[in-house]
């Protein structure tokens, strides 16, 4: 990190806000990376932001782009940089200095939540067991300066070769832990030579036939084309490893340099660094929106003053148009919890002598339950006067060594009444049901739930009353679930996991689609398994089209054959042809890319739209060619792009008498 | 940081990208313009990647529509590029634009085409009143410079101050007196007066008027104070103002040389100048608007319909107009002339004349009329563009007639514009005329 005097300084007055709600958060559970909060100006913020946070990165026009756009969406909307906070361990959090107090602290306990994510998510882990993410790039950036300023080396051509791995920078394998080049290379090497041998011996030729016909240059070509078993999805790997670079000057494809191998390699692997984010953005987005509105709303983190602009920051924040991450999953955060309390209370109420899965609704009486499950009023509201009757309450609920530095008058109960809590007595406090907004939700539980929930429960663990039952409920369910969630899953997953019709119901999410018959798009469907259908088609794979290498000697011709992993939503063909240009250049040689399109032919579009229907489109495999001048596009054969279509999902949500 | 030269880098790249002035005249959708700002579309700045077609991904949205209600426009989506700017957003590849104001849009343009015309012709002077800058010994109260009267009466002060307790020193030494203190002093020039001294003598104690034996004791042992120690210690007390050091301060005076133009543009809206006729004007006129523009301080245009009669027309409906009648081109001339006088002088404005047409014209109008009217109209620059995409008709021969009779005037232009390919050199030919003079 670069040496920052006057912005230290301007940090001071933030260092009790920032070790406040480090210890509020661990408080409640959170075991985030150790965080660096710098301030910056505005200027510096947008800097920041154009370089996805960090101070150092290589030169690329691309960053100005994000600057120029980040200035101009500053100008015209008024539009306010809070937050960025940086992957890193520790974390570096950058605050900007105009802000108000109230929005410094929100930003605070929202980055201490994403600290969490950062340190405990497994996708994390991915990349590297230790991180120093900074440094990384800083050496990279450092790297490519150096190439860039070597007399020996064309600046353009360096600028050129980013720009062309930079167009797959999505097309790399991150389900699977990030492995640099030489790790990959060796095993890989061995296998394929000792496959070729045997191969060759298992074709009993002579040996003059081998010497003639297999001779080294042909053993040279079948090392480089390189034979493979299943599709690569790290596209970038593949090419490193067999693609060339292209000479428009001999018109030949060359062997790489070493520059750009590396090149490709860095920025292979800054890929992959930033990958982790790219597949959790609902998950974390939601995350700290959901422990920020914790700790600064219903923890008063912002004093009474502060609360109306906080309330201000977080409603600009949350209600930005669109579907918005934040919303979404702090929504989905919340459903997790209270599903997970439901389940908790319900269980219990089960295991009540006469309470079936069957009779619920009518034997529980819900106002005397909720009564039952109301939050201790001593720790609900901390009373500053009266210390001695949390006594009561050490060591579960109270941390017993706070409330005596308390009583000594070491600690401000009156601001922080959260110290004296535990964890168990924090989870109490904020127990989900007993909040206004869920009062209804235990009882709106169906009887699917309560089926499979009554299928666990033993007999010979029953409970005489209600009474006993609620008193047994773990307030701290919820929360221990939360972390759970967000230990182990992915956007995809998580939205798959959590995602129900009662969720999509009362947060009123709906998908749509382009009509052709009206030329707009048009709500398609409130089903939940729609609006799960089409959400994952936005998180899956970075919501970008699946392509892998499914052949590096097409036709024996040494041409890259690429195949999209066709799940009935078709590529965007034009952006798919600026891109196939791109990757000649890291092929070297003709590439290829098989595809499959919806084709509607304009008599049927006419009928449909005479009947206000929606017309069949027809699904064709096609393959597109580009060698290096122009393009070709031809028909595939159904038996030929087989393997690329998916026909267990479907993207489409259309229903079927849709606009009558 | 090295993202000044991304920014910079990102430009250049924008800049590359963006089409290809020459061909923008020629081919480019002009339309998404404004008079003071030219956009240029840009090829595609952002970088490709394989993507879903947009339509066929359709989206999610929250609310409690109907299933079958139109949505507008897809709201966007996550993964669209947002707040982490983690990649920017699509700003959809066709609506990109190169954006330039009239002054880049110039000097591309003179770039392209190897065109150097400097503004010239009246340079209005005109007398503004600048910054409070100047000064005078009288004026109102407002504008005394007080600021300026306390540095000169400090000045005065630090000259004439003199530190007495180092003086009172001075008189100590052993057969001084006010008398040869006062020698030294003067010699030393020290502003001190004799009666200060005499007084000051008086009051010191006999016994210690022998205190030091020479000055150059006194020198050793008593610090002594330059004048502006003494007020950084002792602080500013009794600043003498004076009368002559007063000063008002007063406006500078400006002489300012503001280059104005005014571009009459006219265009022949009769029967025979049809759609395409229409878009040739268009497409020559428009970019030597913005030329202009960005050549003059400031710019102002005017724009003149005419059949066989001539009305004065706004700019969005200059080039949409269409009449029916006959044509006669003096008309339009007449009305320029009329409109220069009242409301442009040559004093103090640069003119320039073009007009546009299918060189149709009524018998004898040309040669009797119009030929006289141009030489008649003080201007920079007389232009005519022809517009003939369908071939010549036989007696069309305004363009002609102009061109022989003014030849190589550097006052008159004549040009054909018939297809697109020709606007450029209609533009060269045009803005060059006026630069060889």
């Amino acid at each position: 990190m670069r040496e920052r005097p006057r912005t230290e300084k301007a940090a001071e007055p933030l260092q009790e806000p920032a070790d406040e709600a480090r210890e509020l958060a661990q408080k409640l559970g959170l075991a985030p990376y150790d965080v660096n909060y710098w301030v910056v100006d505005y200027d510096e913020m947008n800097e920041l932001i154009a370089y996805n946070g960090f101070q150092q990165r290589y030169p690329h026009w691309r960053w100005g782009m994000q600057y120029d756009r980040q200035q101009k969406q500053g100008q015209y909307t008024g539009g306010k940089a809070f937050e960025i906070v940086i992957n890193d361990d520790p974390s570096h959090a950058f605050l900007q200095e105009s802000n108000a107090i109230a929005d410094q602290k929100a930003v605070i306990t929202h980055v201490e939540a994403h600290a969490d994510f950062f340190a405990r998510n497994r996708w994390y882990r991915m990349f590297a067991d230790e991180l120093d993410a900074a440094a990384m790039l800083e050496r990279h950036a450092r790297r490519i300066e150096e190439y860039m300023a070597d007399p020996e080396i064309d600046r353009e051509a360096v600028e050129q070769w980013i720009d062309s791995v930079l167009c797959l920078e999505d097309n790399i394998d991150q389900h699977e832990p990030f492995k640099r080049q030489y790790e990959r290379e060796e095993g890989d090497e061995d296998i394929e030579e000792a496959e070729l041998a045997e191969k060759l011996d298992e074709m009993d030729l002579s040996d003059e036939v081998v010497q003639q016909v297999f001779d080294e240059e042909f053993l040279d070509e079948q090392e480089e084309a390189a034979d493979l078993d299943e599709p690569e999805m790290d596209v970038l790997a593949f090419l490193r490893d067999h693609g060339k670079a292209y000479d428009a000057e001999t018109e030949k494809a060359e062997e790489m340099t070493e520059w750009q191998k590396e090149i490709l390699e860095m920025l292979r692997a800054e890929s992959y660094y930033f990958a982790a984010q790219k597949l959790t953005k609902v998950m974390n987005e939601g995350w700290a929106a959901y422990w920020e509105s914790m700790m600064m709303g219903e923890e008063a983190f912002a004093g009474d003053d502060e609360f109306l602009q906080y309330a201000d920051h977080q409603a600009r924040v949350l209600n930005s148009p669109g579907l918005n991450p934040y919303q979404l999953g702090k929504e989905l955060w919340e459903y997790v919890e209270n599903t997970e309390n439901r389940r908790e209370v319900a269980r219990k109420l089960l295991r009540v002598e006469g309470v079936t899965w069957r009779n619920f609704h009518d034997t529980v009486d819900f106002e005397r339950v909720q009564d039952l499950l109301a939050v201790d009023h001593r720790i609900d509201a901390v009373d500053p006067e009266n210390l001695d009757d949390l006594e009561a309450l050490v060591p579960e609920k109270v941390d017993g060594e706070n409330l005596d530095r308390a009583k000594a008058g070491e600690i401000d109960v009156e601001r922080y009444p959260w110290k004296l809590l535990t964890y168990a007595g924090l989870a109490e406090r904020h127990f989900s049901l007993c909040k206004r907004q869920n009062r209804g939700f235990l009882r709106s539980i169906s009887q699917q739930d309560l089926e499979r929930y009554a299928r666990y429960v033993v007999d010979d663990a029953r409970y005489a009353t209600v009474e006993e039952a609620i008193a047994d409920v773990e307030y701290t369910t919820g929360w221990d679930k939360l972390r759970e969630v967000r230990e182990s899953h992915n956007d995809v997953t998580f939205l798959d996991s959590f995602l129900t019709q009662e969720f999509v119901t009362d947060n009123e999410y709906f998908t749509y689609e382009f009509s052709r018959t009206t030329g707009d798009y048009r709500v398609a469907s409130t089903d939940y398994e729609d609006v799960k259908k089409k959400l994952m088609l936005q998180f899956t794979n970075f919501g970008k089209p699946t392509i892998a290498v499914y052949d590096g000697n097409y036709n024996n011709r040494n041409e890259l054959l690429l195949g999209h992993h066709y799940n009935g939503v078709m590529l965007d063909l034009q952006q798919a042809k600026r891109t196939l240009e791109r990757v000649f250049d890291l092929w070297g040689r003709p590439v290829n890319l098989k595809t499959i399109v919806k084709e509607v032919d304009d008599r049927d579009a006419e009928i449909a739209r005479r009947r206000d229907r929606e017309p069949d489109p027809e699904e064709v495999g096609k393959l597109l060619r580009y060698d290096g001048e122009e393009f070709t596009m031809e028909d595939l054969d159904w038996t030929e792009v087989e393997d690329v279509a998916a026909d267990e999902v479907d993207y489409d949500t259309k229903p079927d008498d849709w606009l009558a | 940081m090295g993202l000044r030269e991304d920014l910079e880098r990102y430009r250049e790249v924008g800049e590359a990208k963006r089409e290809d002035l020459a061909d923008f005249i020629q081919y480019g959708d002009l339309g998404q313009s404004l008079p003071d700002e030219i956009k240029v579309p840009i090829k595609i700045v952002d970088l490709p990647e394989f993507a879903y077609d947009q339509r066929d991904q359709g989206g999610v949205g929250q609310g409690d529509p109907d299933v079958g209600d139109p949505v507008g426009e897809p709201q966007p989506q996550p993964g669209d590029g947002d707040e982490d700017g983690d990649e920017p957003g699509e700003e959809g590849g066709e609506h990109d634009y190169y954006e330039m104001d009239p002054e880049e849009f110039a000097e591309e343009l003179d770039d392209e085409l190897g065109l150097d015309l400097e503004p010239k012709g009246k340079e209005v002077v005109e007398e503004k009143e600048g910054d409070f800058t100047d000064m005078t010994r009288t004026g109102p109260d407002s504008t005394l410079d007080f600021e300026r009267m306390f540095k000169e009466g400090l000045k005065r002060k630090l000259a004439m101050d003199f530190d007495p307790d180092f003086l009172k020193e001075v008189l100590k030494i052993d057969g001084w007196g006010p008398d040869r203190a006062f020698q030294w002093a003067r010699d030393n020039a020290i502003n001190v007066s004799k009666p200060w001294l005499e007084e000051t003598y008086d009051e010191i104690p006999d016994d210690e008027r022998t205190e030091w034996r020479s000055i150059e004791e006194v020198e050793e042992n008593v610090t002594r104070r330059s004048a502006a120690q003494k007020i950084r210690e002792d602080g500013v007390r009794n600043v003498p103002f004076r009368t002559e050091d007063e000063r008002y301060r007063y406006p500078e005076i400006v002489e300012e040389r503001e280059k104005n133009v005014v571009v009459v543009n006219i265009r022949d809206v009769s029967g025979s100048m049809r759609e395409k006729k229409r878009e040739l004007v268009e497409r020559t006129f428009t970019p030597l608007d913005w030329y202009l523009t960005g050549k003059y301080d400031n710019a102002e245009f005017v724009y003149i319909a005419h059949d066989a009669e001539a009305w004065e027309v706004e700019r969005e409906d200059f080039f949409g107009i269409r009449s029916g009648g006959g044509t006669k081109i003096s008309s339009a001339y007449e009305l320029t002339a009329h409109v220069l006088d009242e409301r442009y002088p040559w004093s103090d404005w640069n003119r320039y004349v073009f007009a546009a047409g299918d060189s149709e014209n009524s018998r004898n109008d040309t040669g009797e009329n119009v030929i006289p009217l141009m030489e008649e109209i003080p201007a920079n620059l007389h232009a005519y563009v022809e517009t003939q995409p369908d071939g010549k008709a036989i007696n069309a021969t305004h363009a002609e007639e102009v061109d022989d009779y003014f030849g190589d005037s550097s006052e008159v232009a004549v040009s054909y514009v018939n297809s697109p390919e020709d606007v450029t050199e209609a533009i060269y030919e045009i803005l060059s005329t006026e630069a060889e003079s």
